[in-house]
């Protein structure tokens, strides 16, 4: 006997999600360890700006957020897929329907 | 500028507010028109599955109007490292949508589910589960809407005319006049009911409608901002070396301010002295370009005399506009004949630390300035500190320069909290049941993805210009002595002089209201869906007809808004924290179990149940043990760690133990749930 085949929307779910697990803890490590790298205990004598910004937050805040966005898009449109969510089931309906006034 | 008697807001906040109350209950009444259309149930608690992008996105994640009220607040006490507090929000928008939301879609539709009790009972026909599932939900939105409730009423207060108060104060009053009380029914009334009209869709509707204006006030709120600081250079430059005061009880400033008298007295001499020194330069500057311009003049033929000198006298200004006045370094230097030596503090005895060699003194009472004296900390750590408007004050600083750097000023994020709220964010977003019934609720997967993009453009557009225009506002409003106001503050003061500004400012403080309204409505339809469909359907009485449940449904939501009213006439404290602790309680009980749900064909019913048990057993003993230790509202934190990450990994640990050591589900059902559907191979 075949083992019936996985639902499709399962399938797509799934590799979708393991794509933002990686990316999220991707963001994590780079953000907080840039940041602990370059912005903790950071000496405001040697503080930069970049467009006003200090430059830890520039570099480790800014642009990885610049680069989610445009990955979301990517993510949104390019990626991830269309499925169809099937039908609404009979809704386990505990009401009573009302018959139509008459 | 920050003139006492503009400290309250004007006539066209109110109308901003009646503007957005208005709209409220149209949209209410609007929703109603639709939810008429299918059946009860599944239109008034789930918009009969027809949300669009535009709602989906703007609304599911989007935290709670206490966010909006307290970042704002924290940018301005502790600075630039408030945004990595926050970055995680680069990831919440796929991290919201991406992982749970086509198959909690797909899953709700399959099992017919309109609550997320609802899907849990049905993926393991299990009703304890989803009766678990329910009260623990009722159990943490009820605190959290009790705690908006307050919100609501003190921004209602606030936008008073001659309220006098512009913001939340948090004090033990929790400022209960009869503004207040005004407030809370004024906010009661209208946010009950146009809920009760519109059930879910109202509060999507209003949800969705208080983000765009949220976003279109931060749109106006930055270049307003931005012009009045002269850019975001200009103010980070002038933030270089600021420092934070902490808020001191009485007690401690009565016992600790005396004594500093004598540092302060020092602090003030050497301002007189800067001053002296500045004055007299310049004078001397002055008196040079006289002579040099008088020089000119007098060679010029008479016949041109006229022109010439206005030439001249125009040079002149320009020359002394342009050329910059003396630094502080300067004009130290050219005391120094006037103080034999260097500067001490009388108190400890050690030199003065001298910041912002570079730029000038400020118009002595201006409200902009600088840091420019601080005395070193005494044996309780008391420190004074003299501005460049001559300002000088004491109490308990921050290490200057740490506006600007990690962990923030008084230890404020550590490494570990840092990594934290990447997770408080993203699994908080995840785990909201709220959330999750509007993922729920979503047309079709195209919908889905739509809103990941228009999301993470939302987030990218509000939060990092709010924390510019908090930088911006440090500078513009340094001594605020209430840091939630800086909002409303920067709002009035930037569109001063500008027609229309009232209404502009209106519509910008109107926003938290809206915020407000939006989540307490999303958590009355959540609460009330849970009462009658979760509870009364499920255990009490399985046949009831439609004009009861809607009955009840209505009911429902009149009693909790009555119970949040008596709650708030004794308001709670710690908004903020409230609303930390309520998304931690969300996702540490229901993220583990809705990954359980949606991806894993072994989890069992007990092993979700000991999941969310678990989980939300950790989160509120962490806190227990906070309160008990600190008294205050603050979670223990082993290792550093937010009770966020103790309890995900412990609920996710206890699911798949606890799975794995029970008989594992039917495989009809499951196959039902997972596999593609017989006709569809």
């Amino acid at each position: 006997m075949t083992p019936p085949r996985e639902d499709p929307v399962l399938h797509g779910a799934r590799r979708e999600a393991l794509v933002v697990l990686a990316v999220w803890l991707t963001a994590m490590a780079y953000t907080v360890g840039y940041c602990y790298a370059f912005g903790y205990g950071r000496d405001p004598e040697t503080l930069a700006f970049v467009f006003g910004f200090p430059d830890w937050v520039f570099w480790g805040i800014v642009t990885p957020w610049t680069i989610c966005t445009l990955f979301s898009a990517w993510f949104a449109f390019a990626f991830m897929t269309d499925d169809d969510l099937g039908a609404e089931q009979a809704e386990e309906s505990l009401t009573v329907e009302e018959p139509p006034h008459g | 500028m920050a003139d006492p008697a503009s400290t309250s807001a004007g006539i066209g906040t109110l109308m901003a507010l009646l503007l957005f109350i208005a709209a409220s209950v149209w949209l209410g009444t609007v929703a109603q028109r639709v939810v008429e259309k299918g059946s009860f149930l599944k239109g008034y608690f789930l918009g009969n599955r027809g949300l669009g992008a535009w709602a989906l996105a703007l609304t599911a994640t989007v935290q709670s109007g206490g966010t909006f009220m307290g970042f704002p607040s924290y940018v301005y006490t502790s600075g630039w490292i408030v945004a990595l507090w926050i970055s995680a929000y680069m990831v919440v928008p796929i991290s919201g949508f991406g992982v749970l939301g086509k198959r909690f879609a797909q899953l709700s539709r399959r099992t017919g589910a309109i609550t997320v009790p609802d899907l849990l009972r049905a993926r393991f026909a299990s009703p304890a589960t989803g009766l678990m599932a329910s009260l623990l939900i009722m159990f943490f939105m009820t605190f959290m809407m009790v705690a908006q409730f307050k919100a609501g009423a003190l921004v209602m207060k606030i936008s008073w005319p001659g309220s006098g108060a512009l913001a939340l104060v948090e004090d033990a009053h929790g400022g209960n006049d009869r503004f207040y009380y005004l407030g809370l029914a004024i906010f009661s009334l209208t946010v009950v009911g146009y809920t009760l009209i519109g059930g879910f869709l109202a509060a999507v509707w209003t949800d969705l409608f208080q983000s765009v204006m949220m976003f279109v006030g931060v749109m106006i709120l930055l270049p307003l901002t931005l012009m009045a600081a002269g850019g975001l250079a200009a103010s980070s430059e002038k933030l270089r070396y600021e420092v934070t005061v902490k808020a001191i009880s009485k007690d401690e400033r009565a016992a600790h301010l005396p004594g500093r008298a004598a540092a302060e007295e020092r602090l003030r001499e050497l301002d007189a002295v800067l001053r002296r020194s500045a004055e007299r330069t310049s004078a001397e500057r002055t008196s040079a370009e006289r002579t040099s311009a008088e020089r000119t003049s007098a060679e010029r033929t008479s016949a041109e005399r006229t022109s010439a000198e206005r030439t001249s006298a125009e040079r002149t200004s320009a020359e002394r506009q342009t050329a910059p006045p003396p630094s502080t370094k300067q004009l130290l230097l050219a005391s120094k004949a006037e103080s034999a030596s260097s500067w001490f503090d009388p108190i400890t005895g050690k030199p003065l630390q001298l910041f912002g060699y570079e730029a000038p003194l400020d118009i002595p009472g201006s409200v902009q300035r600088r840091l420019l004296v601080l005395t070193p900390p005494d044996d309780a750590g008391w420190q004074s500190a003299l501005y460049s408007n001559g300002r000088v004050r004491s109490g308990l600083f921050s290490r200057p320069g740490e506006l600007n750097s990690g962990p923030g000023p008084f230890d404020w994020q550590p490494l570990g909290l840092a990594f934290s709220f990447f997770f408080v964010w993203v699994f908080s977003g995840m785990g909201s049941p709220s959330g999750m019934v509007r993922i729920m609720a979503c047309k079709d997967t195209r919908t889905i993805r739509r809103s990941i993009f228009l999301l993470a453009c939302y987030n990218m557009c509000i939060y990092l210009p709010l924390i510019v225009i908090c930088i911006c506002g440090r500078t513009l409003l340094p001594d605020l002595a209430v840091s939630d106001e800086i909002i409303p503050r920067l709002a009035l003061l930037g569109t001063e002089g500008i027609w229309g500004g009232s209404f502009i400012a209106g519509l910008i403080l109107a926003a938290p209201f809206g915020a407000v309204m939006a989540t307490v409505s999303s958590y009355l339809v959540v609460i009330a869906s849970g009462l009658v469909h979760d509870v009364y359907q499920r255990f009490i009485n399985p046949n009831a007809s439609e004009r009861t449940v809607r009955r009840l449904s209505h009911a429902m939501m009149i009693v909790m808004g009555t119970v949040a009213v008596a709650a708030n006439l004794y308001p709670p404290l710690f908004l903020q924290a409230l609303v930390v602790f309520s998304g931690t309680c969300g996702a540490t009980t229901f993220v583990a179990p809705a990954l359980m749900v949606a991806f894993w064909r072994r989890a069992t019913a007990a092993g979700t149940m000991a999941a969310m048990g678990v989980g939300v057993a950790t989160t509120v003993s962490l806190y227990a043990v906070g309160w008990m230790t600190t008294h205050s509202f603050k979670p223990y934190e082993p290792c550093g760690l937010h009770p966020v990450v103790w309890g995900l990994a412990i609920s996710h640990l206890a699911g798949i133990v606890v799975s794995l050591c029970t008989s594992p589900p039917p495989a009809p059902l499951v196959s039902k749930l997972f596999d593609a559907p017989p006709g569809n191979a």
